[in-house]
C-alpha cells in the first residue's frame, strides 16, 4: 500500500512552537510553553486531566484565541494561518472525544475528512487506504458516525484526519473512554503511522500509550513544561509519576 | 450608600415634580410610558431574570385591560373591584401560558408563548363579550375621594405611585432569596436543580410575576385610555416591549425602565413616522444584540471593567486562604447505609452506560469510584443524582426509594453534589453561589413577600451571616463579590465545593474534584474532603488523581464499561487483576508505571 | 365523509406552503443551531417581491418568483453576516437578534409597499378539478408539486453534494468541521440564504392563496414554525409531515370554529408540544452534566 501521508520532503517540515499562551476564561491554560516536532518524529505531551494538554493542542490549530511567539510549520507561518486552513498546510487535527459528524454515515465523515481536497479517484484512492488500516470503517460505511462504538469512533476520527493527507498529525487523547485492547489498537495504528513517515504530535493522558507510540514527551503541569525527555527515559523516571499523579 | 439614596432622592423628586412642565398632551405620553415600563419590569423578571422566554406579556397586558373593560362595562361592577379581578384572570392566564415551560425551554417556549398570545388576539378580535375588532369603549375610570382622576395629571400621581411599588418589589425581589433562586436557575438549571431549587415552581412563579405586572400595566391602561380594541395587544407591541427590555437591559430591571421610556421617547418623536421608528427600534435591537448583549444598563460595568483592563495589565493575584476545619461530629458513625443502589442500568441508544451497578455506601465512610475515562462514572453520579431516569434498577437513598426523583427532590432529602465541569451560577457572586446553596426554604414560601420585607430581610440576614461563615471556612472571603468566572480555576473548585457542602446534605458526590489542580491544591482538597467527613457527611468521590483516592478512601469501587469490576480497600482493588487490566494498564507490576497508586501518600 | 375529505384537501395546499416555511427553519436550525425568528418577516418580503414583479413588471409568474427568491436570498445573507459574531456563543441572543431583524422588515415591507394588502390572481386560472366528487383547484396541484419539488432538491443538496455535506458536519460540530477545512462562517451563510430562498418561495407561492398584507408573514411564521416543531425540529421530512398537519389542522378548525380557528389550532399545538416536545421525527437530546 502506498503511503497515507505525503513523505516529509526535507527537515524544513518541521513544527516550530515557541512561547505557545492560552487564557481561558480568566483562566491562563498554557503559560509559555515551547516545543518542536521534527518531521517524521512523534511527540507526546503528558499532563494529568486539565492541566493544558487540549488547550495547547487547540491553540496550535488555532481553534482557540491565543498568543504566540513563533509557530511555524517547516516555512509557513502558522501564526497567520486560520484554523480552516490548517489542514491545507498537511496539518491533521483528531479532536479530543471523538468529535465525529454523528449524523452522518461513515463514508461521508471520512469524505469530509478530504473536504480542502478535490473529491476524485485521488481521494477515493486514500479511502480505499483508510479502510484498509481500519477494516471495520469499512464494514460500517453505511453506518451513521454516531451509532458506532467508541472505539470504532476514534478510529473514524484518526481516518478522517488521514484523508486530508496530512505531513502532521495533531491527536488530542485518542485513547479516551476505550478498553486496553482498543488502545493497544491505536497505538499499532500510530506506530505504523509513524513509520511511514508521518510526524505525530500527541496528547493523551495514558502515559504507557505515549511512551511507546512517541520518541520524546513534555510532561505538563498547569499550564508549563514540567519536564522534558526522550520517551524511553522518562518512562522510568520517578519524578513523572509523582508530577503524573499531582501528588 | 448615600449616593444611591441621594440618587433615588432626586429622581424621585423630578417624577414627582415632572407634570408641572408638562402640557395635557405630554402628560398623557408620559402616563403610557409609565405603563409601558410597569410591563418591561414584568417582562423584565421572567426572561432577563428567570431566563424564560416569553412572549405573551402583550396579552397578560391584554388580559389585564380587557378583564378591566368587561367587567366594569359588562358586569356593572365598580373600577377597583374589576381590577383587582383581572389582575386575578391574568394571573389565571398567566399560569396556563407558563406551563409548557415545564417541558420546553428557549426557542419553543419562545414560539408556544408567541402562539398563546396570537390566540389571545384572535379570541378578542372574534368574541362577542370583548366587543369584536371595534373593541369596548366608555371604560368607567377609578375613582378616589376627594381626587379626580380624570384628570390625566392627578392619573399620572396614581401610575407612578404603582410605578415606584412595582419597581421596588422587584428590586427587592431581585436581590433577595427568591430573586436569587431564580437568578442561579436562569445562569445553570441543572446545577440549581441539584441545589435543591425547585425549577418547575421557579419558572411558573416567574410567568406569574410576568401576569401580575401585565395585569397591573392592563387596569391601568383601561383607566387611562378608557376604551381597549384587538390591535392594541398585537405582536408589533410585544416586540415593541421585547426591544424596551433587550436595549435597556434585560438582566436589570432598571435596564427595563430605561429601556422602555427611552424606546417611548423615541417612538413619540417619530409619531409621525412610525414605520420610521419601527425600523430604528429594530436596528438597536440587533445591534445591542450583536455589541452590547448586557444592554444599556450594561455599559457602565462595561466601560469600567475596560477600563480596569487598561489600567492594570497584571493584578496581583488574590491568594486562597487557609482552609478552616469543621469541628469533627465526634458521633461514632453508625455503619447504616446512606446510598443503596441495585441493579443499575442506563440504556443511552444503542449504548448501554450502566450495566447492573449495584452499590452501597454507608454513613460517613468516604468512598472512591474509580475507572477509566467513559466507563460511566459520571454516569452514575447522574442517575444517582436524578438527572436521567435509570433503564432499570432502584436508587434508595437514607432508606427510602428515590429512584428517577428530580434532583431538586433528592437535594433537599440531603444530596448535593459538584460536576466535573464546574456548573458555577456565572452571573451571580461568589456569596451568591453559596446563598443559593444555604437557602433551604421552600419555593412556596415565597408567598411571604406579600407580608412586606420585614420577614424577608431578617431571613436574609441570617443567610448572609452563614455564608459568611462558609466564605471564610474555606478561605474565600477575600472573593464573596467577585464573579466565579474571573477566578482561577482552583477557586472555583473550592467555591463549588464550598457550595455544595453549604447545603447541608447528608451525602455529597465529588465528580472528579483534583481535575486540573495543582500538588499543593490537591493536599488541601484531600483535607478538606476529610473534614467534611468528620463533620459527619457521606462522601462519594469519582477521581483520576490515583494519589487522592488511596490515600482519602476506605473503599473504592471500581468500573470499566459501564460495569463494577471491583470493590474493596485501596491496597486489596490494586492488586486485582482485573483491575489492573482494565484501568491501571499492565505494566502495574513494574516500576516504571506512572499511575502506580501510592498508597502510603 | 366527503366534508371530511374535502376539508383535507383545503388544507393540504396551505400545509404545503407551511412546509415549505418549515423547511427554511428546519434547515436553518439543522446546519446552524439557530431559530430565525424573522423567518416569518422573509415570507413576506419574498410574497411582495414575487407579486410585484408578476403584477407590476408583468414578469411571467415563475421568472417572478426566480427573482424574487434570489433577492430574498440576499436578504439571508446580510441577517447571517450581521449576527455572525453571536454564532456558537449565545443562542438566545441570536434568537432576540433575528427577531430586532424581524422588526426592521416588517417596518421595511410597510414603507415600501404600504399597510394595505394586494389581491395576486392565479397564474393558472382553470377551473377546478372534479376528482371523484372532491373539488381540487389546479393551482393547488401546482403549489403541491413545486413544493414536493424543492423538497426533492433540497434532499439531494444535503445527501449527495459536498457543500451540503459539509453544512450538516458544521451543525454536528462547528470545530472539526473547521479542522478538516470547512469554511463555518461561508457556510451558515448559504444555510441562512437557502433559508430565506425557501421562505421567498413559499411567500411567492402563498400570494394567490390568500391576501398579500404586511401581516401575512407573521401568521404563516408561526405557523410554519409550529409545523417544524410538529414534525421534531430540523428534520426535513418532518417539516413535511408537519407542516401537512397544521394545514389539515387549520382547515378542520376553520371549519368547526369559523373566527376562533386559529385560537384552537394554537392550544392544539401548545398541548403537543408539551407531550412530545420533540415532535414527531425529532430525536431526544441527552442533558450533559
Amino acid at each position: 500500500m502506498t503511503a497515507l501521508s505525503e513523505p516529509a520532503t526535507s527537515t524544513s517540515q518541521a513544527l516550530t512552537v515557541e512561547g505557545l499562551t492560552v487564557h481561558y476564561g480568566g483562566v491562563c491554560a498554557v503559560r509559555e510553553l515551547s516545543f518542536s516536532v521534527p518531521a517524521g518524529e512523534a511527540i507526546g505531551v503528558i499532563g494529568a486531566n486539565g492541566a493544558g494538554k487540549t488547550s495547547t493542542l487547540k491553540a496550535v490549530m488555532g481553534l482557540i484565541p491565543r498568543r504566540v511567539a513563533t509557530l511555524r510549520f517547516g516555512d509557513i507561518d502558522l501564526s497567520r494561518v486560520n484554523a480552516r486552513s490548517m489542514v491545507r498546510h498537511g496539518i491533521g487535527y483528531v479532536p479530543e472525544g471523538r468529535h465525529v459528524f454523528a449524523g452522518l454515515p461513515v463514508e461521508k465523515n471520512l469524505l469530509l475528512g478530504a473536504y480542502a481536497r478535490k473529491w476524485n479517484a485521488e481521494t477515493h484512492a486514500t479511502l480505499g487506504q483508510v479502510y484498509e488500516l481500519f477494516p471495520v470503517l469499512g464494514e460500517m460505511r453505511h453506518r451513521l458516525a454516531g451509532a458506532l462504538s467508541g472505539g470504532q469512533q476514534q478510529m473514524l476520527a484518526i481516518g478522517r484526519a488521514l484523508m486530508s493527507r496530512p505531513r502532521l498529525l495533531l491527536l488530542d487523547e485518542p485513547s479516551m473512554g476505550l478498553s486496553p485492547k482498543l488502545v493497544e489498537d491505536i497505538l499499532a495504528v500510530l506506530q505504523r503511522l509513524r513509520a511511514e513517515g508521518l510526524s505525530l504530535l500527541l496528547v493523551e493522558q495514558n502515559a504507557k500509550l505515549t511512551f511507546e507510540a512517541t520518541s520524546s514527551c513534555l510532561v505538563v503541569e498547569n499550564g508549563e513544561v514540567a519536564m522534558s525527555g526522550t520517551s524511553a527515559d522518562l518512562r522510568h523516571d520517578p519524578q513523572v509519576r509523582r508530577i503524573y499523579l499531582g501528588l | 450608600m448615600r449616593k444611591k439614596l441621594a440618587t433615588v432622592a432626586l429622581v424621585g423628586a423630578g417624577a414627582w415634580l415632572l407634570p408641572y412642565g408638562l402640557d395635557s398632551y405630554a402628560i398623557h405620553v408620559a402616563n403610557v410610558i409609565l405603563i409601558f415600563a410597569v410591563l418591561a419590569i414584568g417582562l423584565g423578571l421572567c426572561m432577563g431574570v428567570a431566563g424564560q422566554v416569553n412572549l405573551a406579556q402583550v396579552a397578560f397586558f391584554g388580559v389585564g385591560a380587557y378583564a378591566t373593560a368587561i367587567l366594569t362595562t359588562k358586569a356593572g361592577l365598580g373600577f377597583w373591584v374589576a381590577a383587582l379581578l383581572a389582575v386575578a384572570a391574568t394571573v389565571a392566564v398567566g399560569l396556563v401560558v407558563g406551563t409548557p415551560a415545564l417541558r420546553v425551554q428557549s426557542h419553543y417556549l419562545g414560539i408556544v408563548t408567541l402562539g398563546l398570545a396570537l390566540a389571545f388576539t384572535n379570541w378578542v378580535t372574534n368574541a362577542q363579550v370583548s366587543g369584536g375588532a371595534e373593541g369596548i369603549s366608555s371604560i368607567p375610570g377609578p375613582t378616589l375621594p376627594g381626587v379626580d382622576l380624570d384628570s390625566e395629571y392627578l392619573y399620572y400621581y396614581l401610575e407612578l405611585i404603582v410605578f415606584a411599588l412595582a419597581l421596588a418589589f422587584g428590586l427587592f425581589l431581585v436581590r433577595t432569596r427568591l430573586g436569587r433562586r431564580m437568578r442561579a436557575m436562569r445562569d445553570d438549571s441543572l446545577a440549581a436543580g441539584a441545589l435543591g431549587a425547585e425549577v418547575p415552581q421557579l419558572r411558573m412563579t416567574a410567568f406569574l410575576l410576568a401576569s401580575v405586572y401585565g395585569g397591573v400595566g392592563g387596569v391601568l391602561y383601561a383607566g387611562l385610555i378608557r376604551y381597549v380594541a384587538p390591535e392594541s395587544f398585537g405582536i408589533a407591541n410585544m416586540f415593541l416591549l421585547l426591544g424596551m427590555v433587550i436595549i435597556g437591559g434585560r438582566q436589570s430591571l432598571i435596564g427595563c425602565v430605561v429601556g422602555a421610556v427611552s424606546l417611548a421617547l423615541v417612538r413619540e418623536g417619530l409619531t409621525d413616522h412610525p414605520t420610521v421608528a419601527q425600523v430604528a427600534y429594530g436596528a438597536v435591537v440587533v445591534l445591542v444584540v450583536v455589541f452590547a448583549p448586557t444592554g444599556l444598563a450594561g455599559l457602565p460595568a462595561r466601560v469600567r471593567a475596560a477600563l480596569a483592563r487598561r489600567r492594570r495589565q497584571q493584578s496581583a493575584a488574590a491568594r486562597l486562604g487557609p482552609f478552616q476545619p469543621y469541628p469533627a461530629a465526634g458521633i461514632a458513625p453508625s455503619g447504616r447505609p446512606v446510598l443503596e443502589v441495585t441493579g443499575l442500568t442506563m440504556q443511552f441508544r444503542g449504548i448501554r452506560a450502566l450495566d447492573e451497578v449495584a452499590l452501597t455506601a454507608s454513613e460517613g465512610e468516604i468512598r472512591g469510584i474509580v475507572g477509566p475515562n467513559g466507563s460511566g462514572k459520571t454516569t452514575l453520579f447522574n442517575v444517582v443524582s436524578g438527572l436521567y431516569r435509570p433503564t432499570a434498577g432502584q436508587v434508595r437513598f437514607r432508606g427510602q426509594d428515590m429512584t428517577g426523583s428530580r434532583p431538586y427532590r433528592l437535594a433537599r432529602a440531603g444530596m448535593s453534589r459538584t460536576f466535573q465541569n464546574l456548573r458555577l451560577f456565572g452571573d451571580l457572586t461568589v456569596e451568591e453561589n453559596i446563598l443559593v446553596a444555604l437557602d433551604r426554604s421552600p419555593t412556596l414560601a415565597s408567598w411571604r413577600y406579600l407580608l412586606g420585607p420585614i420577614s424577608i430581610l431578617r431571613q436574609d440576614r441570617t443567610l448572609r451571616r452563614q455564608a459568611g461563615e462558609v466564605l471564610d471556612r474555606y478561605g474565600l472571603t477575600e472573593f464573596a463579590q467577585s464573579r466565579p468566572r474571573s477566578l482561577p480555576y482552583g477557586i472555583q473548585r473550592r467555591v463549588e465545593i464550598a457550595r455544595a457542602v453549604a447545603a447541608a446534605p447528608s451525602l455529597l458526590l465529588l465528580d472528579e474534584p483534583a481535575a486540573g489542580l495543582n500538588g499543593e491544591e490537591v493536599r488541601q482538597l484531600s483535607e478538606i474532603v476529610r473534614s467534611i467527613r468528620d463533620s459527619g457527611i457521606t462522601v462519594i468521590i469519582i477521581e483520576h488523581n490515583m494519589g487522592l483516592v488511596m490515600s482519602l478512601c476506605e473503599r473504592v469501587t471500581v468500573l470499566a464499561g459501564g460495569r463494577i469490576i471491583a470493590e474493596g480497600e485501596p491496597a486489596d482493588v490494586a492488586a486485582t487483576p482485573a483491575v489492573i487490566e482494565a484501568y491501571l494498564g499492565d505494566s502495574m507490576s513494574t516500576e516504571d508505571l506512572p499511575s502506580v497508586p501510592e498508597v502510603t501518600a | 365523509m366527503q366534508v371530511f375529505l374535502q376539508t383535507i384537501v383545503g388544507g393540504v395546499s396551505l400545509g404545503a406552503v407551511y412546509a415549505l416555511v418549515a423547511l427554511g427553519f428546519s434547515l436553518v436550525y439543522r446546519t446552524m443551531g439557530l431559530v430565525n425568528f424573522a423567518h416569518g418577516n422573509v415570507v413576506t418580503v419574498g410574497a411582495y417581491l414575487a407579486s410585484t414583479f408578476y403584477l407590476s413588471t408583468k414578469l411571467p409568474f415563475a421568472l417572478a418568483m426566480v427573482v424574487a427568491i434570489g433577492l430574498t436570498g440576499v436578504i439571508g445573507l446580510v441577517i447571517e453576516r450581521v449576527l455572525r459574531p453571536l454564532e456558537n456563543r449565545d443562542f438566545d441572543l441570536m434568537l432576540i437578534g433575528t427577531i430586532g431583524f424581524g422588526i426592521v422588515l416588517d417596518a421595511l415591507i410597510i414603507m415600501i409597499w404600504g399597510a394595505t394588502g394586494r389581491a395576486v390572481p392565479s397564474p393558472v386560472p382553470s377551473a377546478p378539478l372534479d376528482f371523484l366528487g372532491l373539488r381540487i383547484r389546479t393551482y393547488d396541484l401546482v403549489v403541491l408539486a413545486i413544493a414536493a419539488a424543492a423538497t426533492v432538491l433540497l434532499v439531494l443538496f444535503l445527501s449527495r453534494t459536498k457543500r451540503g455535506a459539509a453544512m450538516q458536519a458544521v451543525a454536528m460540530d462547528h470545530e472539526a468541521a473547521t479542522a478538516v477545512g470547512i469554511h463555518v462562517g461561508r457556510s451558515n451563510a448559504i444555510a441562512f440564504m437557502i433559508g430565506a430562498g425557501l421562505a421567498a418561495l413559499a411567500g411567492g407561492l402563498v400570494g394567490p392563496l390568500l391576501y398579500v398584507s404586511p401581516a401575512l408573514g407573521g401568521t404563516l411564521g408561526i405557523k410554519g414554525f409550529a409545523a417544524a416543531i410538529l414534525g421534531g425540529f430540523g428534520s426535513i421530512p418532518g417539516a413535511i409531515v408537519g407542516g401537512l398537519a397544521i394545514g389539515i389542522l387549520d382547515s378542520f378548525m376553520a371549519g368547526h370554529f369559523q373566527g376562533y380557528g386559529e385560537l384552537f389550532t394554537f392550544l392544539i399545538f401548545t398541548v403537543i408540544i408539551m407531550v412530545r416536545p420533540t415532535g414527531i421525527f425529532g430525536e431526544r437530546t441527552v442533558n450533559r452534566a
